[in-house]
């Protein structure tokens, strides 16, 4: 698989690269800046760009643009944007099509390898990676009509990894559990959510977190 | 009272102008007296004019107004020229009454100085007020009309024109002289008109509407010209009614000066305005109030009042706005008002004003004080405004000091921890085979996200990057979803904000939701973000319990301040049971 990095601090980018060819990908790019990203991107589009969300010269938004940039221009090459906040309005913008090839993770998770490079791979494979703290933030709400409390502890911690991106296998594999059982778990959530079921991981990811939200 | 004093401003080259002495003003008096009756007795005595009467009355109609309006303008504004100009345009007119005598020299003298009154008029007009005529084309069409009315008129003598009685003639030419005559009246008459576009400008120019007085006697000029245009073609042409017209031209040119003096006693009248603009005062001493009333008093609607700072070596307006002062020489005229000796305030008004220096004079004296009052009002204006920039700086400037830390510690601290915690990870991969070595590597690494976890909140807690880097929209989108209640956000701008704007907002966004979270017991909130006429509006509401101080977000002070200095209002209503709102109108062009 090939990726090609944005990441203004050389620390960081060559501790991604490392990491990511220690896993077997092949790094294509490694890029200071949101226009180097764009260049490399459109002459030898990979599987996958990594964005830090600050880039120079602003560090504001340069590396959000990209993203959504190379989302707009090059549907086939997933995005994973990397940030030392994670802003519920951002992923909602970076979501906004759909949940497709996208991800968005604090920096810090790159520090958990093998998680990271998991949520790489799915991001390649046109699937999604959001930050649990997103997921988490939601689902701590009070709220007065509450249609998550009819969800059993089970059912909560499967919905919590199936907003962040996770395959039925990884939650499978995370919990402990056989495929059948998740996906028994996943329907009786959809069910009792009143959400319309889907076969797409990457869909229910934008269901899930649309509910949450409002 | 007051030691007001007129600077000079506005007063065009800062002459000494010596007042006409008393005696020279009795003598050209009895003189205009005598004039007056020497006409009739030359129009009564005379062998060659009809209705001797009628004629003498329409001279004296026209000589005795212009001399004594010009003596009493000569008396009263010794500065001005136009008085003894109009003193002299009446003697001039009755020298053209020699023509009457039946003696040949007078005669002759007499009607060399036939057309020359007509011309004196148009003078008079054209250099209303000052007694000068300030612009090339008044001066060229005066200059054309004098060597048409005087120099053609004594050729054309030279050429025998005007009957037997001529002493000055040379050849005798009478058909030359004939049409020499019918080119001076053309010649004067097309400089009446072009003397009447002159006025024309000069009331249009002023821009807004002139003193009245001084428009009727604009108007009256004019139409002077008008008539004096349409006899002298006539006169030309021997066109249809001439006596009828000329009786009539006589008549509207003894208006002029009565208009003049109409103008005078206006002044006059506006004088005893300001024995209203005290009793004006007195009733209604607020400064605010002090501009119209003066503006009533000198009769100039658009005038208006500057303040001087001695602290700011400026002038500014009553609330304490910079202002600045018309140049010399303009239509607008700057009068100063001063107070031991030093500048209180400034008079900005019509340079038609300036004709009536009692007036100003009075104005001075009566408004003193309260003007000394404004002037302290404007004082304080301008120190408040000063004090608000200054509140504004220091917010922005610990705003962009925070800013910096924000990016110092991202791009620095922040990042080296994460490929420190990074480098943790690969190394721990490395000593999988040795437990104790796996552990303590992993235990720094927890150790690590951490102080990651701290830093990032002292970060955020210095500067909301995520306002400044993505709109106050996405950042209020994640203040929301870790809001302690459910809330419904509504956002409608369509465009970034100004930052400090944006800060501000988030600001009191997010602490409203902290109260809400710590005091209000609420099960809902709503925030309220739109931009409509010119200002944004922030309004938070919850449907907790409401009442209590509403000073109890302690923070909430501080938010006051930045709303403030951005020339905002806060505002809270926590009525007991009915929730609390929190509403913030910011000014935003």
């Amino acid at each position: 698989m090939r990726v090609a990095i944005a990441e203004d601090s050389v620390l960081l980018r060559e501790g991604v690269a490392r990491l990511l060819g220690d896993a077997g990908f092949d790094v294509v790019a490694q890029c200071g800046t949101a226009d180097e990203l764009l260049l490399k991107v459109r002459s030898f589009p990979p599987d996958v760009a990594i964005v830090d969300i600050r880039l120079p010269p602003t560090h504001n938004d340069e590396g959000l643009r990209a993203a959504l940039e190379i989302r707009a221009r090059h549907p086939s090459v997933g995005v994973l944007v990397l940030s030392q906040y994670i802003e519920l309005g951002l992923a909602l913008q970076l979501l906004s099509e759909s949940a497709d090839g996208v991800g968005y993770l604090l920096k810090d998770r790159i520090t958990d390898v093998d998680e990271f490079v998991g949520a790489v791979r799915r991001v390649a494979a046109g699937g999604s990676a959001l930050d649990p703290i997103i997921v988490s933030t939601l689902l701590s709400r009070r709220r007065t009509d509450d249609p998550l409390a009819a969800l059993t502890p089970r059912e909560r911690e499967v919905l919590e990894l199936m907003a962040t991106g996770s395959s039925n296998q990884g939650i499978a594999d995370a919990l402990v559990i056989t495929l059948r059982a998740v996906e028994k778990y996943v329907s009786s959530i959809f069910d009792k959510l009143g959400l319309p079921s889907t076969k797409s991981e990457s869909r229910r990811v934008l269901a899930v977190l649309l509910f949450l939200r409002s | 009272m007051a030691g007001a004093a007129c600077a000079g401003y506005g007063r065009p080259g800062g002459r000494v102008i010596h007042a006409p002495r008393p005696l020279t003003l009795w003598a050209l008096a009895l003189a205009g007296c005598a004039a007056a009756a020497t006409s009739v007795a030359l129009a009564l005595t005379s062998d060659h004019v009809n209705e001797p009467g009628l004629q003498a009355a329409l001279m004296d109609w026209i000589t005795v107004p212009f001399i004594f309006s010009g003596l009493i303008a000569w008396w009263r504004r010794p500065a001005s020229r136009i008085g003894p100009l109009m003193v002299g345009a009446g003697f001039t007119t009755f020298l053209g009454t020699f023509q009457w005598t039946n003696a040949d020299v007078l005669h002759t003298l007499g009607v060399a100085f036939d057309l020359l009154p007509a011309v004196l008029f148009m003078h008079v007009y054209l250099a209303f007020p000052s007694g000068r005529l300030e612009r090339w084309p008044a001066r060229v069409i005066v200059a054309t009309a004098y060597v048409a009315a005087f120099g053609l008129q004594l050729v054309g003598m030279a050429l025998g024109g005007f009957g037997p009685h001529n002493l000055l003639e040379v050849v005798a030419a009478p058909h030359p002289a004939a049409v020499l005559l019918q080119v001076q009246l053309v010649t004067i008459s097309a400089c009446c008109v072009a003397g009447i576009g002159v006025l024309a400008a000069r009331r249009r120019e002023a821009g807004r509407p002139r003193r009245r007085s001084v428009a009727l006697l604009l108007d009256s000029f004019a139409l002077g010209l008008v008539m004096v245009a349409v006899l002298f073609v006539i006169g030309a042409f021997d066109g249809p009614a001439f006596e009828t017209i000329r009786r009539a031209t006589f008549f509207v040119l003894g208006l002029g000066p009565v208009a003049f003096l109409i103008g005078l006693l206006d002044a006059r009248l506006a004088r005893s305005a300001v024995a209203g603009l005290i009793v004006d005062l007195r009733a209604n001493p607020a400064p605010a109030h002090l501009r119209d009333a003066l503006a009533r008093a000198v009769c100039d609607p658009s005038l208006k009042l500057a303040y001087w700072l001695p602290e700011f070596e400026s002038w500014a307006d009553l609330e304490g706005r910079p202002a600045t002062l018309p140049e010399p020489g303009g239509s607008r005229v700057a009068t100063l008002i001063e107070r031991d000796g030093a500048p209180v305030a400034a008079l900005v008004h019509d340079s038609s004003v300036h004709d009536e220096p009692e007036l100003l004079a009075a104005v001075r004296a009566a408004a003193g004080l309260a003007l000394e009052n404004a002037r302290l009002q404007a004082e304080l204006a301008a120190r408040v405004e000063e004090l608000r920039g200054s509140r504004l700086r220091v917010i922005e400037a610990g705003q962009k000091e925070r800013q910096r830390l924000e990016r110092n510690l991202h791009d620095g601290a922040q990042q080296r921890l994460v490929a420190l915690s990074l480098e943790l990870s690969l190394l721990k991969k490395r000593v999988d085979g040795d437990p104790e070595a796996s552990t303590r590597v992993e235990h720094a690494r927890d150790e690590l996200a951490l102080s990651l976890q701290e830093l990032r909140d002292i970060a955020h807690g210095l500067h909301p990057a995520v306002v400044s880097g993505h709109g106050l929209t996405v950042a209020l989108e994640s203040l929301a979803a870790h809001a302690p209640v459910p809330v419904r956000l509504t956002v409608e701008l369509d465009d970034r904000l100004p930052e400090p704007l944006e800060v501000a907002a988030y600001y009191l966004v997010s602490e409203s939701l902290a109260n809400i979270g710590k005091h209000a017991h609420a099960t809902s909130a709503t925030i309220d973000v739109a931009r409509t006429n010119g200002r944004v509006v922030v309004e938070i509401a919850d449907d907790g319990v409401g009442g209590a101080d509403v000073e109890r977000g302690l923070g909430l002070r501080g938010l006051a301040d930045r709303v403030e200095a951005l020339d905002g209002r806060l505002r809270i209503w926590a009525p007991d049971g009915h929730g609390t709102r929190v509403r913030a109108e910011i000014p935003c062009a």
